[in-house]
């Protein structure tokens, strides 16, 4: 009960500091939506200019006969379909570096913010307890980060409606879909945070704690490269075998992040 | 034990802290009781810093007890939290919050402060007028007082002051003494850390001068008597082995040197004993271009005082 109270206290003051920022304001509103619009614009250029020669190139041709094993029920569908259907399937996963980029950021603003304040020290002379601290910090970051994707993905269902592509729907939001969106996503979205806050109080500035952001989406793109390139197909089981995976980084990160967080490194190592 | 036979509510015995080689704070043992003001001097990097963050369960100790209003820092920080106040060096305080936002949102952390207790504090310090501008606007002066009502927010029965007059200027040091002094008279128990000698003797009641170890610790009064000796420097026309003979082993002559022209004489008493002091030298035949007394600084008082703690240990 008191913890919650402490909680919320953390949780209320951030978002007042991120959404009195501009800056950090439009970062999490403008950034999401051009993510995604980016995505479809690149997906409806190449359906509709490719069309039926990019579908049938070599470049496309494994990753859609994966996609055909892994989706039998495509068996009807023509060429351009099966290539939009291949590149749609992709965005589930693309989607993750909003979480990803989100959460590393309001990590970085938060700790970076308190250092410059020095408002650490006062804190941890209050009752709050350094894992309050931390889990209030973390759902700051986390929730807009998780509420950012899923209006991400509820614009994508619309987009798909607006370009009349409403017959695919039903091989977009696949259990796949779920998985990456309701397990992967908040797995991802803590992940961010937590390498954010591991990280920010030994960069330099904003800027440089930023750039931590790369290392969460590189393996993010390398799932993409993987699946469009017909490697191979991730079936609702490799998905979720993936969230399982990430959230077991995620309990080795939040060790370490508590680790990290001990009051001692902080008023020590911050200064 | 005070005369009151209270127990202190502040007390230590070889508290000790090491950041890795570096001792930062050595055997440290002290006591305050409810309505006491107990000033650390020292200079930069003599602990002190350290000692407060140690009462107030932000560091743990290396070795060594502490205990600070019933509870040990490092086993029970949370509950030592709701009884004490911590001023830290740096106000720590949101520049794009309000005065009265701040306040609230470090009174969040603690059980039933409502908005009538955030108003007497904000008052208590002067701020109330100011409450709603955003605190990237005040003066140093202004922050520490906020920053002061934040350490009182829940009413502690210690205060762990760092520095609090650091920075200010002078009128806006002299109210935040004021205050201090006023909470006091509340009862409160008071640790104060500074490195300005006359703001120690003025609001403390017992001093402890610090340089990683303790080296005294008494009232200002009968630090003034051990510590405050003056050292008188004459200087002659040309240097005069034999005048600084004559004076050496004189009785109320506690150390005398010369260096040059200068001679450097420390006297148990200078009031009554300067005059004498001339007169020899005078008829030694030294001729005198001036007298002048000198107070020992701060700092020399410490290099004193570790020399002599040195001595002592030898
Ligand atoms: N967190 C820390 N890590 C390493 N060394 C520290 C740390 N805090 C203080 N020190 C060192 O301990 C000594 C005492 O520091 P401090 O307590 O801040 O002194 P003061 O407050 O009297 O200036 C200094 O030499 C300082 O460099
Ligand atoms: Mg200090």
């Amino acid at each position: 009960m008191a913890s919650a109270r402490r909680i919320n206290n953390i949780l209320l003051r951030e978002w007042e500091a991120i959404f009195r920022d501009l800056n950090s304001a439009l970062f999490v509103t403008c950034l999401p939506v051009l993510i995604l619009a980016q995505a479809m614009v690149v997906v409806w250029l190449l359906a509709h200019y490719g069309g039926e020669a990019v579908a049938t190139s070599s470049v496309f041709m494994t990753a859609i006969a994966r996609m055909a094993g892994a989706m039998p029920s495509t068996d009807g569908l023509h060429n351009v379909d099966m290539l939009r259907l291949l590149l749609l399937n992709q965005l589930p996963l693309y989607l993750l570096l909003v979480p990803a980029i989100v959460a590393v950021a309001f990590a970085t603003f938060s700790i970076l913010e308190e250092k410059l304040t020095q408002s650490l020290e006062p804190i941890l002379a209050t009752p709050v307890r350094t894992w309050e601290l931390l889990l209030g910090k973390a759902l700051s970051g986390a929730v807009p980060a998780i509420a950012a994707t899923w209006v991400c993905a509820g614009l994508l269902v619309a987009g798909l409606h607006v370009l009349q592509w409403d017959h695919l729907l039903g091989w977009v939001m696949t259990a796949s879909w779920y998985l990456a969106l309701f397990l992967l996503t908040p797995a991802v979205a803590l992940l961010s945070f937590l390498l954010g806050i591991i990280a920010s109080p030994r960069a330099a500035d904003s800027k440089a704690a930023q750039n931590i952001a790369i290392l969460i989406i590189l393996p993010v793109m390398a799932l993409i490269g993987i699946q469009v390139t017909g490697q191979v197909w991730f079936t609702p089981i490799l998905m979720l075998a993936i969230s399982l995976a990430v959230i077991v980084i995620d309990i080795m990160a939040l060790f370490l992040a508590v680790r990290l967080f001990r009051r001692e490194t902080i008023v020590s190592g911050w200064r | 034990m005070g005369q009151s036979g209270t127990a202190p509510l502040v007390q230590t015995s070889g508290l000790t802290k090491k950041f890795g080689d570096l001792l930062a704070v050595e055997n440290l043992t002290l006591a305050v009781e409810a309505g006491q003001i107990l000033g650390l001097l020292g200079p930069k990097d003599a602990g002190k810093t350290t000692t407060l963050r140690m009462l107030a369960g932000i560091i743990a100790a290396t070795s060594g007890q502490a205990r600070v209003a019933g509870f040990d820092p490092s086993a029970s920080p949370e509950k030592l939290h709701e009884m004490i106040g911590f001023l830290p060096e740096s106000p720590g305080l949101y520049g794009k919050l309000s005065a009265r936002r701040n306040l609230e949102y470090f009174a969040g952390f603690y059980r039933g402060i409502d908005g009538s207790r955030i108003e007497a504090q904000l008052k208590a310090v002067g701020l109330w007028e100011r409450r709603e501008d955003k605190i990237g606007s005040f003066s140093k002066g202004m922050k520490q007082r906020l920053a002061l009502a934040r350490a009182l927010v829940h009413d502690p029965v210690v205060l762990l002051l760092d520095e609090p007059t650091a920075g200010l200027d002078p009128q806006a040091g002299r109210e935040l003494r004021q205050m201090i002094t006023t909470l006091r008279e509340q009862g409160k128990a008071i640790i104060l850390s500074t490195h300005n000698l006359p703001e120690a003797e003025s609001l403390c009641d017992r001093i402890a001068v610090v340089h990683t170890r303790l080296l005294a610790m008494d009232t200002p009064r009968a630090l003034r008597e051990r510590l405050f000796q003056r050292e008188i420097e004459v200087e002659l026309q040309k240097p005069n082995e034999l005048a600084y003979k004559s004076i050496k082993d004189l009785p109320y002559v506690k150390a005398a040197i010369i260096d040059g022209c200068l001679l450097r004489v420390e006297l148990s008493e200078p009031e009554t004993m300067q005059p004498n002091l001339i007169a020899t030298l005078v008829k030694a035949g030294a001729k005198i271009m001036s007298v002048t007394e000198k107070r020992h600084s701060l700092e020399e008082i410490y290099l004193d005082l570790l020399h002599k703690e040195a001595d002592g240990k030898r």
